[in-house]
């Protein structure tokens, strides 16, 4: 742990760090080896353990921070819904330890040759918790009423799906107008493609169906209890398909929406797992040297994240792309990181994280290292020589409300270009705001938030540099600017079978985009979990908070 | 002046006024002593205090200098206070005086009104406000003052309904004074004593309100105010608690010396307690 | 009867004040930037066009505003509060389900509050300018002018953490659900900080104004003149003093309804209680209309009748004012 960080060094001073960057890069390289060494530690949990038997019964108690309105997987993607929904409900296919497709509720899958059908044979004697049994038509019926019509990123995902065809109850036949990759498909599965009873939705509008409140599923745990603002309470499902799981008795889901108060009740042992970040830096950075919690970012490497800085090209200083480019050098992002983010973030290199192995297109890509000289010289290239008081043009910053390093990230934006003669104004918005202003009406000059990258480009990643994109919808290119060349290289690679074709295209992308700059990513994250050491089988996959932890169980 | 001698005799309320002052040269020596943006990057964050002596209070957990924010902060913090105190003030006095005086329909009326603005909580008014019209500092001033001016009118006019009965007053209106005349010239000054202990209540509410909407993040943050300070020390409120506990101090030192200089008003201006 | 008659008179005089405040609220949200789709597609994470039109559609969010007005009003005057759309419930059910925590809380803190503010305040009072006054009046302001959040937090680490004497948050036990007396005994723990955290404020405020008020009253000449007739001191207070110098501290009652529940906000989510403050501030950052109206419609009724009952008791403590005015 780099102690530089927490404590601060005495003797050293703020001019010191700034003009020593060989320093830096030494401390620097220490940090990334103790946060190495640390992640080694817990690398392979299971490891130190393989030897345990898994002890059954346990109530496991989760640190739920932000109320959702609903809790069906099927109707919405997102982390806030899976950690309760994806326990009780299931999907076609998860990820394995290695992030490669698995098969939970579809047991085999194959793809004809012209991608346009893709086949899924499910498993047999799988039942709701119900007793009705499990079978293709449910399939059916969610991917077209549920994943089609209203799942977002499913709604684009599935754009093209024209009919599930169900010739026997374990068959499920995908028929798709266009090619769809199936690698493509089976990295968004995970995510997109948990299953509904169709008995129970079948009629009536599936959004305002009792049961997103009360799920019913084919999952390791039943649905008890939802007192709305307090709990969520779920049992072990006794019939669950898989022998021998659960081992856990119960999972209770505390809603706690204030980080410090989470953190409290972890240490006075009454929460056993904190996820996705859901404590403050300082408080995660304390509980990892407390022998009683692990802390670690394994297991959620399939929830990488990026942060943003996003050009609004409706300004006019920043449809130049010196500029753009000058504003990118004045920040000294490893500092950043080093000192405000501490171990849970790395340099990030581009739109696709470097925990994408089948995608990440290496370091090699066109990069903007902090260089004040060089900041100012683009600046006064671009014609932008500073006024009266130093200042060359002022900027609003906008950032998104959700995440503390975002707002640690603006104030450091806003110190970092007024030192090149830029002030910047922040602009508060809550989450609905925030949306509204930056997407809708493009009401910003400079914005700050997250792109989540999920598994594959084309979920969610391609979206915000592709055009033709309707005003409003978050999250994608709103900015005022388009590319032809990306478009194509973009399309290109969403329909492209050959996963070599794909990654290569998917790096002429990276390339493309990081050249043009209209979105620049530079910060890679991974969400952090915060358990309790007695927890064993936990993070053993990608997405493991989103799991359904069938495995799971606790030490005495 | 009589009331001057009074005020000086109780130790509060002197100690209460130094205090005041202490926070006011602060605010006026910031500049000199502080002469670069508060907000600015200034050294390693976190950084605790009497550990750099170039950082008396440390550092935030944005790397900016505590004491530089906690100078700049008096400021805005009696900016706040003063501006939203004199809005409320204002406003709740005239209705209340009005109301309590004539009584009848224009009670009737004021009071409707004033019940609208209480009926809803003051703060979740401040949220609405807040949220369609923005952080700015001076929509958050605003918005403090227009959510605080209920109570001071009410306070008026039960202050007025005691009064305007009294003895004196039936006397001035024997003597042909004009209702304006007896409002303001002789009711007001008695009605006064608890309005103005209760101004500074108004004044240490604003500056906690704001504190609170900092607190949620819904504050102005382009300026160094004591209420974001103590927002953004609520992420490391376990370890780095002084992040927050000293703007917090800051905020208790002024509201402290605001209450007691309402207080040792309250009882300086008030004939009855010469003697004690 | 006339208590009857004048309680009915007072309602119908409030209901264009309520419909008012409604119609403000309503209006003035709408030019708050985002609506309610917005702020489900950031909680979602995601979300792509067709899905937002679709849900802005169900939602009802196509229509222009007089007509989703006029569609609010006239369901409220049949009664119904609407649905929520954070909560896809009736708003009626999701304020009574969040209603009992805050009652309880906002009680807690009142009686905790008005009981000790009376009491130091007369301490103080009688003991003005001497050491005691001194020392009270010092603490009740330490205690007004400390940010409510931040002991809130200080007291779950000192309390909850360090000495484990009470549990850090929520609003009981979930792990073993109790029943009867035991579970009364459990939330009553579950209450003691959050009551604390938030009658602090109050309690220094009832002890200032009742301070006040009580030096103005033992000055009056009526109390003078019981002084000359030679009646005991107490009986002084307790009889003639304290009846007049309630006056105010009665009158504030009715101010903090309103107030209370806006502090409950920070409150309650400083110690996850599941109440309404938390609700309205949910229902603003997610542009959930129809709960934060019901909400206002509610704590509307709630301060009206708390103001009509302080009427009534001023009326009664001071003969010299009539209630209707």
């Amino acid at each position: 742990m780099d102690s530089r960080w927490l404590n601060g060094c005495p003797d050293t001073t703020f001019g010191d760090v700034h003009m020593d960057l060989t320093r830096l890069e030494i401390s620097r390289r220490a940090a990334l080896l103790t946060s190495a060494a640390i992640a080694a530690n817990v690398v392979n949990p299971m490891r130190a353990f393989a030897q345990e038997t898994p002890r059954k019964g346990g109530v496991f108690t989760v640190h739920y921070g932000a109320e959702q309105r609903q809790l069906n997987p099927s109707l919405q993607a997102s982390t806030g819904v899976y950690i309760i929904g994806g326990k009780i409900q299931e999907n076609l296919v998860d990820l394995d330890a290695e992030g490669k497709p698995v098969g939970v509720l579809a047991e085999s899958w194959e793809a004809s040759p012209d991608g346009k059908t893709i086949t899924f044979r499910l498993r047999k004697g799988i039942t709701w918790h119900d007793g009705k049994p499990f079978t293709s038509a449910d399939v059916e019926f969610t991917a077209m009423n549920m994943w089609k019509k209203f799942l977002n990123y499913g709604s684009t995902l599935q754009l093209f799906l024209t009919a599930v065809d169900t010739p026997d109850a374990q068959t499920a036949i995908f028929r798709y107008e266009r090619p769809m990759p199936l690698n493509l498909l089976l990295r968004a599965l995970p995510d997109l493609g948990y299953v509904s009873p169709k008995h129970l939705y079948e009629s009536g509008d599936v959004r305002q169906n009792p049961a997103n409140l009360a799920p019913v599923g084919t999952g390791p745990f039943k649905f008890v209890k939802y007192e709305r603002g307090q709990y969520v309470i779920a049992d072990r499902n006794p019939d669950y398909w898989r022998s021998n799981a659960p081992y856990l008795d119960r999972i209770v889901w505390r809603v706690i929406t204030d980080r410090a108060a989470a953190a409290a009740q972890m240490e006075a042992g009454e929460l056993d797992y904190s996820p996705f970040s859901g404590l403050t830096i300082s408080d995660m950075a304390r509980l990892a040297k407390d022998k009683r919690f692990v802390v670690t970012t394994k297991g959620n490497e399939g929830n990488a994240r990026t942060n943003t800085i996003e050009f609004n090209f409706r300004r006019k200083e920043l449809s130049d792309i010196r500029v753009r480019r000058a504003i990118a050098h004045a920040i000294n992002v490893p500092f950043f990181i080093d000192n405000f983010l501490g171990d849970f973030a790395k340099l990030g290199t581009g739109p696709i994280p470097s925990t994408s192995t089948d995608f990440y297109p290496g370091p090699d890509t066109p990069q903007y290292p902090y260089d004040k000289a060089k900041a100012v010289a683009l600046l006064d290239e671009a014609g932008y020589k500073p006024g009266a008081g130093g200042t060359r043009f002022s900027l609003r910053l906008l950032p998104a409300p959700w995440g503390e390093d975002i707002s640690l990230w603006s104030t450091f934006v806003q110190q970092s270009l007024s030192e090149v003669g830029i002030p910047i104004e922040i602009v508060r918005n809550d989450g609905g705001g925030f949306l509204k202003q930056v997407y809708d009406d493009h009401a910003f000059d400079l914005a700050t938030g997250w792109h989540q990258y999920r598994n594959d480009p084309a979920i969610s990643t391609t979206v915000w540099y592709r055009s033709g994109q309707p005003k409003g919808a978050p999250w994608t290119n709103q900015w005022g600017w388009e590319d032809p060349k990306v478009d194509k290289t973009i399309d290109d690679a969403a329909t492209e079978i050959d996963p070599v074709k794909r990654k290569a295209l998917y790096a002429e992308f990276v390339k493309e985009v990081n050249t043009e700059l209209p979105v620049w990513m530079p910060i890679e994250q991974i969400f952090v979990t915060v358990i309790n050491a007695k927890a064993r089988n936990h993070s053993n996959t990608p997405r493991w908070g989103s799991t359904s932890w069938y495995d799971l169980w606790l030490s005495a | 002046m009589d009331a001057i001698k009074r005020y000086c005799r109780s130790p509060a309320a002197v100690a209460g006024l130094i205090l005041l002052l202490i926070v006011i040269a602060m605010a006026i020596s910031a500049s000199w002593l502080y002469p670069h943006d508060p907000l600015a990057l200034a050294g390693r964050p976190l950084i605790w205090p009497f550990s750099n002596p170039r950082f008396p209070l440390g550092t935030d957990n944005s790397g900016r200098d505590i004491a530089a924010q906690v100078f700049y902060g008096a400021r805005i913090s009696l900016l706040i206070g003063g501006v939203a105190t004199a809005i409320a003030i204002a406003i709740g006095v005239l209705v209340g005086a009005f109301a309590g005086y004539y009584g009848g329909p224009i009670d009737t009326i004021l009071m409707r009104i004033t019940e609208a603005f209480q009926t809803l909580p003051n703060f979740l008014l401040l949220l609405v406000l807040v949220a369609v019209f923005g952080s700015t500092l001076t929509t958050v001033t605003i918005a403090v003052g227009v959510v605080s001016w209920p109570a001071t009118a009410r306070l008026t006019r039960a202050e007025f309904l005691s009064l305007r009965n009294r003895e004196f007053v039936q006397a001035g209106r024997t003597l042909g004074m004009r209702d304006i005349q007896l409002i303001l010239g002789e009711i007001l000054p008695n009605a006064l004593p608890p309005v103005i202990v209760y101004a500074s209540v108004v004044m240490a509410v604003a500056i906690l309100l704001e504190s609170a909407l900092a607190f949620l993040r819904l504050s102005d943050p382009n300026v160094a105010s004591w209420g974001n300070l103590i927002g953004l020390g609520r992420d490391v409120l376990r370890v780095q608690w002084y992040v927050s506990a000293i703007p917090g101090v800051a905020i208790l030192a002024t509201v402290l010396a605001v209450s007691l200089v309402g207080q040792g008003l309250n009882d300086a201006l008030n004939p009855r307690l010469k003697g004690r | 009867m006339r208590i009857l008659s004048l309680a009915g008179r007072r309602l119908a005089a409030s209901i264009p004040t309520l419909i008012l405040i409604l119609i403000g609220v309503f209006l003035l949200l709408q030019f708050a930037p985002g609506d309610t789709v917005d702020a489900m597609m950031a909680q979602m994470g995601g979300g792509d066009a067709a899905t937002a039109r679709e849900l802005r559609h169900f939602y009802g969010l196509d229509l222009s505003i007089p007509a989703q007005l006029g569609n609010y009003l006239w369901r409220l005057v049949r009664l119904d509060l609407g649905f929520s759309s954070i909560y896809g419930k009736p708003v009626a059910v999701v304020i009574l389900e969040r209603l009992p925590p805050t009652i309880l809380l906002m009680t807690a803190s009142l009686s905790f509050a008005f009981f000790f503010g009376l009491l130091f305040g007369v301490i103080a009072a009688r003991a003005v300018n001497r050491w005691p006054d001194t020392l009270i009046s010092t603490l009740g302001l330490i205690f007004y002018a400390t940010p409510s959040f931040w002991f809130g937090l200080m007291a779950i680490v000192v309390f909850s953490i360090y000495l484990q004497w009470l549990p850090a948050g929520g609003f009981e036990d979930i792990g073993t659900i109790q029943t009867g007396i035991w579970r009364i005994i459990d939330i009553a723990r579950h209450l003691v900080l959050p009551a604390l955290t938030l009658g602090l404020i109050f309690l220094a405020i009832y002890l200032r104004i009742m301070r006040a008020s009580m030096l103005e009253v033992l000055n009056l000449d009526y109390v003078r003149t019981a002084r000359a007739k030679g009646l005991d001191e107490t009986r002084i207070i307790t009889r003639h003093v304290l009846r007049n110098a309630l006056l105010p501290m009665v009158t504030l009652i009715g101010l903090q309804a309103g107030t209370m529940l806006g502090g409950s906000v920070v409150v309650e989510s400083v110690f996850s209680l599941p109440g309404l403050g938390r609700l309205a501030y949910e229902s603003v950052v997610q542009r959930d209309l129809n709960t934060l109206l019901g909400i206002v419609f509610v704590s509307a009724l709630l301060v009206i009748s708390v103001n009509f009952i302080v009427d009534l008791v001023y009326a009664r403590l001071d003969p010299r004012i009539s209630v209707e005015g």
